[in-house]
C-alpha cells in the first residue's frame, strides 16, 4: 500500500503542520513517509503546498505527478492542484473558501473547517480538524497515533491548547465519516 | 543507532556535528538556511563554534582559518553563494587543507530561482574554483545516504588534504525522511600533527600561507594532486548498480532524479522492458568502469536523467560511451521538478520506440 496526499492552501493556514503531523504519525504507526514542502519566497499569505507519501514499504521516488488525496484550505489550491488528482482520487475541500467544486471522477469530501474551528472557539485548529476528516475518510492512520503526535507536539503548551486540537480531530473525525 | 523523521537539511547537520565538525560559518540563501539555523543551536552544544558571516567570502576564509588549526570545519551555501566561495575554496585546495562544503542546488544561472534544481554539476566536478584542481563530490540521493556520507566526509578531506563537496539539490535538503543517526565521532588529532597549525614543532606561532610558490614547486604540488585524483578512481569511486545484468537500455541519474528514475525502470521492469541504471554517488571520481564496461551488443541507448536542462553530465557519460550507442537526455529546470509521469514518459518513449 503506497498513498499520496497533498495538501495546499496559502502561508498561516497550517498546511505544513498537517503535513508534518500526518508523516510523523504515520512513521510513528510503524510505516515508511516522506514529506516534502513545496513554497515561495512569501513569509505569509504565499501559495503552500506538501506532499505527503505514506507507505508499507521504501519509498522510492517522493515526486508523484498525480496524487491520491487533495486537501484544498482555499480556491486558488483548488483550482491549481486538482488536475493534480487521480482519477477515482478523494478531494477534501475546505467549503469555508472553496464554493465550486467541479470534478466528477473524484470523491470529493466538503467540509467548512475554518467555520468548525471557529465554532469550537481558534480558527487555528482547522488543520487539526482537517486531519480529523482525512483519517475519519480515510483510515490513512489512527486516532489514537494522532493524539500521540499532538501531544508531542504540543508538550510545551497548555492543557488546554491540547484539549482544543482533541476536540478539533474528534468533530473532524466524525465530519469525515459523514456521521455529522 | 537512532532513528529521526528529519529533513534533509537538518539531518547533514547533525551527521556532520557526529562526523566530528566542531565550526560552521557561512551566510544565509535559500533553500540551505535550515543548515546554519541548526548549527547555530547545535554546534554550541558540543563545545563547537558556528559564525555568521558577513559574506560568502568572509565565511569560507573563515572555515580556512579554522581548517588549519586541525578542527573539523564545515560551510554550505546554494549555487550563487558557491559561486562566491569559489576563491576561499581555490585557496583550500592550495594550502592543502581539509574543509567540507555542502552545496544544496537550486535553479540557474544567475540568482535563477530558490526552488530545487541539479544546476551545478559542472561547477561541482569541473572547477569549484580557479586554477584546475578538483575535490571529491558526494551526491546522496537519500537522507540516510546524505548522513552517511557527510559522517564520514572529513576523513577523506584529512586523508587527501583539500576540500570535499556534497551537492543536494533543494528537494532533497527540504524533505523530511527517517534516517538512523550513527554514533558521535570521538575524534584525536593524529592524524594532523604534520600539518595543522600550533602541532608544528610545538610551537604557538605558527602561521600557514599560501604564497606565490616557485614554478617547480607548484608544478610538483600539481603533480601530486594529479596522482591523488587518479588515486580516487582507482579507490574512491562510489556508485549503485541497478539491474544492469540484462539491460537494453541504462538510465543514468544521481540524486533526486535517480529516485525518480529508479520508479520509472521499477514501472518498466513490470512490463516487461529491460532498463537498468548507474547512480554516480561519486560525481567525482565519476563512475567512469561502469559505464565503459557495459555490453554494448546489448545495451542500445543510455539515458541521462537530471533535473536541469540542458544535461550537464552528459559530456562524462559520452566520454565513457564513446560513440558505442546513442546516449538520450531528458530533464526540466528553471525550479520545475521532475515527476514520476514525465521521467516515465520520457523513458517509456525511447525504449518502446527503440529509439
Amino acid at each position: 500500500m503506497k498513498k499520496s496526499f497533498v495538501f495546499s492552501g496559502s502561508g498561516g493556514q497550517g498546511i505544513m503542520s498537517a503535513g508534518i503531523t500526518l508523516a510523523h504519525t504515520a512513521i510513528d504507526m510503524g510505516k515508511h513517509s516522506t514529506f516534502l514542502p513545496e513554497y515561495g519566497p512569501e513569509q505569509r499569505g504565499g501559495s503552500a503546498k506538501c506532499t505527503v507519501i505514506i507507505s508499507d514499504g521504501d519509498i522510492i521516488s517522493p515526486l508523484p505527478k498525480k496524487c491520491d488525496t487533495l486537501i484544498a484550505m482555499n480556491e486558488q489550491a483548488y483550482g491549481k492542484f486538482i488536475d493534480d488528482v487521480k482519477e477515482g482520487g478523494t478531494v477534501v475541500v475546505n467549503s469555508s473558501r472553496v464554493k465550486d467544486t467541479d470534478r466528477q471522477d473524484v470523491k470529493t469530501i466538503s467540509v467548512p473547517v475554518d467555520d468548525v474551528a471557529l465554532e469550537l472557539g481558534n480558527v487555528k485548529v482547522a488543520n487539526t480538524v482537517l486531519i480529523g476528516v482525512l483519517i475519519g475518510a480515510t483510515d490513512i492512520v489512527s486516532k489514537e497515533a494522532v493524539i500521540a503526535s499532538l501531544e508531542e507536539k504540543f508538550k510545551e503548551k497548555s492543557p488546554e491548547i491540547m484539549a482544543l486540537n482533541i476536540a478539533a480531530l474528534e468533530k473532524g473525525i466524525a465530519l469525515g465519516k459523514g456521521t455529522v | 543507532m537512532e532513528k529521526r523523521f528529519m529533513k534533509g537539511c537538518e539531518a547533514i547537520a547533525e551527521a556532520a556535528v557526529r562526523g566530528g565538525c566542531r565550526f560552521f560559518a557561512g551566510y544565509p540563501i535559500t533553500p540551505q538556511n535550515e543548515i546554519p539555523e541548526y548549527l547555530s543551536k547545535r554546534l554550541p552544544e558540543v563545545g563547537g563554534v558556528f559564525v555568521q558571516g558577513e559574506s560568502e567570502v568572509a565565511s569560507i576564509n573563515m572555515v580556512y582559518g579554522a581548517a588549519a588549526t586541525g578542527t573539523r570545519a564545515l560551510t554550505s551555501s546554494s549555487g550563487p553563494g558557491i559561486s562566491l566561495k569559489a576563491e576561499g575554496i581555490s585557496y583550500l585546495a592550495s594550502a592543502q587543507l581539509p574543509a567540507v562544503i555542502v552545496n544544496i542546488s537550486r535553479g540557474g544561472p544567475g540568482l535563477g530561482s530558490i526552488q530545487p534544481a541539479q544546476s551545478d554539476y559542472l561547477q561541482a566536478t569541473k572547477a569549484l574554483g580557479h586554477g584546475g584542481f578538483r575535490a571529491m563530490v558526494f551526491a546522496p540521493a537519500t537522507l540516510q545516504e546524505a548522513v552517511d556520507l557527510t559522517y564520514n566526509a572529513w576523513e577523506y578531506a584529512e586523508r587527501d588534504r583539500g576540500p570535499v563537496l556534497i551537492l543536494m539539490d533543494g528537494c532533497l535538503g527540504a524533505i523530511m525522511e527517517e534516517v538512523e543517526l550513527p554514533e558521535m565521532k570521538v575524534l584525536n588529532y593524529d592524524n594532523t600533527e604534520d600539518w595543522c597549525l600550533a602541532r608544528v614543532g610545538g610551537r604557538e606561532d605558527s602561521h600557514m600561507i599560501t604564497p606565490i610558490l616557485p614554478e617547480l614547486a607548484l608544478e610538483m604540488l600539481n603533480k601530486f594532486k594529479g596522482m591523488t585524483y587518479k588515486m580516487w578512481e582507482m579507490a574512491d569511486v562510489k556508485v549503485e548498480e541497478y539491474m544492469l545484468e540484462d539491460a537494453e537500455y541504462v538510465v543514468v541519474a544521481y540524486g533526486i532524479a535517480a529516485r525518480v528514475a529508479k520508479e520509472a525502470i521499477n514501472t518498466l521492469r513490470e512490463e516487461g522492458f529491460k532498463v537498468g541504471m548507474i547512480r554516480p554517488i561519486t560525481l567525482y571520481p565519476f563512475p567512469k568502469a561502469s559505464l565503459d564496461n557495459l555490453d554494448y551488443n546489448q545495451v542500445k541507448g543510455i539515458i541521462d536523467i537530471e533535473m536541469t536542462v540542458p544535461a550537464q553530465m552528459r559530456d562524462d557519460i559520452e566520454l565513457q560511451v564513446k560513440g558505442r550507442c546513442p546516449v538520450h537526455e531528458y530533464g526540466r529546470s528553471g525550479g520545475i521538478l521532475l515527476d514520476d509521469e514525465g521521467v516515465y514518459g520520457a523513458i517509456s518513449d525511447i525504449v518502446k520506440g527503440g529509439a
